[in-house]
């Protein structure tokens, strides 16, 4: 999505190549960079995480994180469900275009993505066991994500690191009293429990989609783009799809060209493929990040413990 | 004495306050068929003009093509701006901007007067659907913007096809070369069942909506949205479908484009 300016040479390479099934760096078309994967390194947050996709200084980098707040229930809203708010910000360190208002764009962009991802019951996550008593108190996450470096594909590292930082989300516990009066009313009222090691994670978080992003490039498409790849793509297409191998989202972008029908239903297809095996690929890397965290978790959390965990 | 001082400047509510009736009951607008009697496939009456904002001034001001379009109880209007000078002096390719806006009176609910975070995301949404239709190479150094208001909106798939199609026609007003018109049309999936074109009270009761737009003659899908989750046999057939809804869209836009020109 940045915008790099390739020579009319260097763009008719890539194409020419992905056409025949090349790629620049050496990738088959399907084929993913490497990621690294941290969470819980934000101690301030109810839930955190980092993620990298392509090498150190090369690659696009997200940090997500995630915090509950109690709210108040207003009279229009829903009545037994708690609510997710949803905010990417590109860092202005990313790239130079997105100084000053110039990430104004993609950051709508992006978060309205995510939110079509998560909010609602396609995101796998029960926003019913966010309601602490129902029409009068709920749980709002409010899951921000701070884009820190863009080299392609940026979608797929920020529901990658959302993901992970749902997964590693913990709230605290919530006592719900039922107090009766001497008028035979009763009226609820709640406590949260002020205890760090009193948490309980958020359910259903391992339900979540994980999202496979296809850039059109000539005839052909790839997955995971790179920069220069992404400066000649011509439609984009993003399908979140959950552990069940259900669609949860899907979304076209990209302003030079549509897909041909039989294109779209061969990337329909091979989306749940790449899922399935993204998903694995996700859950080794979250085990390694969780074992990872607990084992350092006794020595002091410094700056440079931050970056040498990446 | 003093009860009988009745302050003037304020409105005096009636002297017995009675509690407001709330509806508990959620109605299902498919029990009994579709609120409209419509078939399922069936898309709402469309009516559409073009050029009434052109012909207003000779003013340099005046949009240089404009349309409005109704969809049922949708009623979106959209002015053309351009080819005009673009940002960028040295672009080889036009640029296509669009502005999206919902008029405060446009929803059940009042839409402030601001742009809001869902707004600006239609406009993208609409500049992706809408800009591979236009031959963009044609106009270097240029740009063309559309503004595009809806006054009546009816669910929200429908209102941003709806919004789709007005732009498509009001591109045609203008002038403006095109490979082809861009039909859109949009659906939801109510239980197993996918309904096309939904109202707000439909769309409130299904839990997935997929958005398609369409050039039906270059055989070319330039937008699909999905909101909520299928499995993916359901997204093919739904695509399917409303492709095929696309192209009979597509042929009233072009059967009043044609009526024009006579």
């Amino acid at each position: 999505m940045a915008s790099l300016i390739l020579s009319p040479a260097e763009q008719d390479y890539i194409i020419r190549g992905v056409e025949s099934g090349f790629r620049a760096d050496g990738r088959g078309s399907l084929d993913r960079r490497e990621v690294s994967l941290r969470t819980g390194m934000i101690s301030q947050a109810n839930g955190s995480a980092r993620c990298r996709i392509g090498n150190l200084g090369v690659g696009t980098d997200v940090l997500v994180g995630v915090k509950a707040e109690v709210n108040s229930w207003t009279p229009g809203e829903a009545e037994d469900v708690g609510s997710i708010v949803c905010n990417v910000e590109c860092s202005p360190s990313a790239a130079q275009e997105f100084e000053g208002r110039g990430a104004e764009e993609i950051n709508v962009e992006l978060t309205q993505l995510l939110d079509r991802i998560l909010n609602g019951p396609q995101s796998g996550l029960d926003l019913k066991k966010l309601c602490i008593i129902p029409k009068q108190a709920y749980w709002v996450l409010h899951i921000d994500a701070l884009v820190l470096d863009v080299k392609g594909s940026i979608i797929d590292t920020l529901v990658w690191a959302t993901r992970a930082a749902l997964m590693s989300t913990s709230l605290p516990r919530v006592v719900v009293e039922t107090i009766g009066d001497e008028m035979g009313n009763m009226q609820a009222e709640f406590d949260v429990v002020d205890d760090p090691e009193d948490l309980t994670p958020l359910e259903g978080a391992e339900n979540l989609p994980i999202s496979v992003t296809f850039s059109q490039i000539g005839k052909r498409y790839v997955v995971d783009a790179s920069e220069q790849e992404e400066a000649v793509t011509q439609a984009r297409l993003t399908v979140a799809v959950s552990p069940a191998m259900e669609i949860c989202a899907i979304q076209k972008g990209g302003m030079l060209r549509g897909f041909p029908p039989s294109l779209l239903t061969e990337i329909l297809e091979t989306a749940q493929r790449i899922a399935r095996e993204e998903l694995t690929r996700f859950k080794t890397h979250y085990d390694n990040a969780k074992s990872h965290f607990t084992s350092q978790a006794d020595e002091p959390s410094t700056g440079s413990t931050f970056l040498v965990q990446f | 004495m003093s009860h009988n001082v009745v302050d003037r400047r304020r409105i005096n509510g009636p002297q017995r306050s009675v509690e407001p009736v709330y509806t508990t009951k959620v109605l299902d607008p498919f029990a009994t068929g579709r609120l409209d009697e419509r078939a399922l496939d069936q898309v709402r009456p469309i009516f559409i003009k073009t050029g009434p904002l052109d012909a207003q001034s000779l003013s340099a001001a005046a949009p240089s093509g404009s349309a409005y379009y109704e969809q049922g109880k949708i009623r979106v209007s959209c002015a053309i701006y351009g080819p005009r000078q673009g940002r960028k002096s040295n672009a080889r390719m036009g640029s296509f901007d669009c502005d999206f806006k919902y008029a405060p009176f446009s929803c059940s609910w009042k839409r402030s007067h601001m742009k809001t975070s869902d707004e600006k995301e239609i406009a993208l949404m609409l500049e992706h659907s809408i800009a591979p239709a236009i031959r963009l190479e044609s106009y270097p150094k240029a740009s063309i913007d559309a503004f595009v208001t809806v006054i009546e909106s009816d669910g929200k798939a429908a209102t941003i096809a709806a919004a789709i199609n007005c732009i498509s026609a009001a591109l045609a007003d203008a002038g403006i070369e095109l490979y082809d018109s861009v039909a859109a049309c949009s659906m939801a999936l109510h239980g197993e069942q996918w309904v096309s074109d939904c109202s707000q009270a439909e769309e409130n009761a299904s839990t997935c909506s997929l958005l398609v737009a369409r050039m039906p003659s270059a055989d070319e899908i330039t937008y699909l949205l999905q909101h909520g989750k299928t499995t993916p046999e359901q997204t093919q057939q739904a695509i399917q479908t409303c492709a095929n809804d696309c192209t009979r869209v597509y042929a009233v836009i072009c059967r009043y484009l044609q009526a024009t020109l006579e």
